[in-house]
């Protein structure tokens, strides 16, 4: 089991989907990426091009491409089940797209279920963020009830509540204003730079504020 | 309760786990409560007989007056021996011995002395079943064990005894007495004095019986050589011993069952009914188990979605899997524990009626092993189908 991961490769990769078509110039596919812990970057695409794919590789839940995929240079082809699960809860966060909470919780139930099996975020640090990104009023609302922003800033809340060496965030500012997305993207840098973690974003034209990221076209 | 749980178990219909309590309830009810009863209700036949099982059927020629002064006609030839070893419900068969000298036996008691002829008879000794080792007999012996039929028992104490004015016996007494064999060759040239001893009453054997080993060296040592010694009774071990197929060729040969035959085939009847209430409850207890496999599915089918974001968020999979299994397990011990108090219930009802009959219902854990056994298979089976539906639900 690895302490700390450092790097993620990606190398010569490419969506089996992709392996019949001609695709525009990338950086990414079939071109060769390490994505460093400690730096930001932020990886833009149009809709359709990918980006979500990439995420779930790096996160585990896909595995159809081609190439290879390096954490610490190590194939991830090899990994176990149980191998993945202690990455997930250790070593990556992620909020995927569809942010994948629970309607039927409340907002603060959302994350405690994460905070809880992580072990990594004390409740008062999980209030202030709810009132930085000023849902602190919902935090007992069922995230049923909630507009996709709102929803959005709670799945954010429940990424950052874990020990990561990675954060992974699918386009997570699409549905928040300009002021909101300055709050949510320095309340990650901050957690980021806590932990020393790598910060890697993806966006199709509203993206995350991230100071100086490193920009990938996908 | 805990938030994975809670999240989990949304969707849990009550009325599918109800019925699978109740299915499995009545499936465990009637496969243990028929293994109970069986257990019972066989001591009804073999607390009867220790020495000799039920399977077992002695057979002899019917005497008729064709062959009443022809001795050879009533023996067995090698033919028709082998004739019945061939049929399809024949285990084995063994022949009895009988002696080939005379036997005259005396009893001493208290200077009144008492004296009779009699004959033995042996059959091969893995059809005898004595316990421990009072069943012997080596060359140079001085002691013969016997077992001799109940009913010539019977027949001293109420026939003989009362008439003749000399005490009645129990088996005890009968068993303590020391008898005085004097064995004579029919040319009267040769000679032995041996003690027997009672060892056992049997109600299945007409006859008096002794080791095989002791008749075989008794007749080396007295009988005439010369001899044919064919025997006149089979004893049979039978595979079913209520198969019509046993009588019609029994009838069809003019062959006689000695002893009661009605306990075998009354042994044989509970067997058959209870492989059929076994058989019954067997089907159910199986339908009862894929109820409970279909309802797991369904429940985690419906909450697939869920499984798969708590695994994405990083539960392990024993986590994810736990509040299932809970089901399963606590489903399956509640039907079990009702299970059990229902044998308990039935046996009640029957087992005063049971000893009424003569049986002897001590043990009750036979009903209550079989179904804590099945309870155990299906909570295993269900837990790895739950693990294995975790596992899919990964990816």
């Amino acid at each position: 089991m690895m302490t700390r991961l450092d790097t993620i490769e990606l190398e010569g990769m490419l969506p089996r989907v992709f392996v019949s078509e001609s695709i525009p110039a990338s950086d990414v596919w079939r071109g060769k990426v390490v994505f460093r812990r400690g730096d930001r970057y932020l990886v833009e695409a149009a809709s359709g091009g990918g980006k979500s794919s990439m995420c779930a590789y790096i996160y585990g839940l896909r595995d159809d491409y081609e190439g290879e995929l390096r954490f610490n240079g190590k194939d991830v082809r090899g990994f176990g089940i149980s191998e993945w699960q202690s990455l997930r809860r250790e070593h990556i966060a992620y909020l995927p797209q569809e942010l994948s909470l629970f309607p039927e919780l409340t907002a603060l139930q959302n994350i405690e279920l994460k905070s809880t099996l992580t072990g990594g975020v004390r409740r008062e640090r999980i209030e202030e963020w709810l009132h930085e990104l000023g849902i602190d009023s919902r935090r007992n609302y069922p995230v049923g009830c909630m507009s996709i922003g709102q929803q959005q800033r709670v799945g954010i809340i429940r990424a950052i509540c874990q020990p990561f060496d990675f954060i992974l965030l699918d386009e997570p500012v699409s549905h928040l204003d300009e002021e909101n997305n300055r709050k949510a993207a320095e309340i990650i840098m901050a957690e980021a730079q806590r932990q020393g973690a790598g910060i890697i974003s993806t966006s199709v034209g509203n993206p995350l504020l991230l100071a100086e990221p490193e920009r990938l076209k996908l | 309760m805990r938030l994975i749980d809670r999240l989990l178990r949304k969707n849990m219909s009550v009325a599918r786990i109800a019925g699978f309590v109740l299915s499995n309830v009545i499936g465990l009810w009637i496969v243990a409560g028929g293994v109970q009863f069986y257990e019972d209700a066989r001591t009804l036949w073999s607390a009867d007989d220790s020495f000799i099982k039920t399977d077992y059927l002695v057979v002899n020629k019917r005497v008729t007056s064709a062959n009443l002064w022809q001795d050879s006609d009533s023996d067995f030839t090698t033919a028709e021996i082998a004739d019945i070893e061939k049929q399809p419900w024949v285990r084995s068969v063994g022949e009895f011995l009988s002696t080939d000298y005379k036997v005259q036996a005396s009893v001493e008691q208290g200077g009144r002395g008492m004296s009779t002829m009699l004959f033995f008879e042996s059959i091969p000794d893995e059809f005898v079943d004595v316990k421990g080792s009072g069943w012997q007999f080596r060359e140079g012996d001085r002691e013969v064990p016997i077992i001799i039929s109940k009913d010539y028992l019977t027949l001293y104490n109420f026939g003989f005894a009362t008439s003749a004015g000399l005490p009645q016996m129990s088996e005890n007494i009968m068993s303590g007495i020391p008898l005085t064999l004097t064995l004579t060759s029919d040319d009267g040239m040769r000679q032995q004095r041996m003690t027997g001893r009672v060892v056992g009453f049997s109600n299945r054997l007409n006859t008096i019986l002794v080791p095989d080993t002791f008749m075989r060296w008794s007749n080396r040592v007295l009988g005439d050589s010369r001899k044919s010694t064919r025997p006149s009774r089979l004893i049979i071990d039978v595979s079913s011993p209520g198969d019509v197929a046993i009588k019609d060729y029994l009838e069809s040969h003019d062959l006689e069952v000695a002893g009661d035959k009605s306990g075998s085939s009354a042994s044989y009847l509970l067997k058959v009914v209870s492989g059929i209430v076994v058989g019954v409850g067997s089907v159910i207890t199986l339908l009862s188990f894929f109820i409970l496999m279909l309802s797991m599915s369904l429940l985690m089918e419906k909450n697939r979605d869920k499984l798969h974001s708590l695994l994405m968020l990083g539960f392990p999979l024993r986590d994810v899997g736990r509040p299932y299994e809970r089901i399963v397990v606590v489903s399956s011990l509640i039907s079990c524990m009702i299970a059990i108090g229902g044998i308990f219930l039935l046996r009640a009802s029957y087992v005063a009626p049971l000893e009424g009959l003569g049986a002897d219902c001590g043990d009750w854990w036979s009903g209550v092993l079989t179904a804590v056994a099945l309870t155990v298979v299906i909570m295993i089976f269900n837990v790895i189908a739950v693990r294995r539906k975790v596992r899919s639900s990964w990816r």
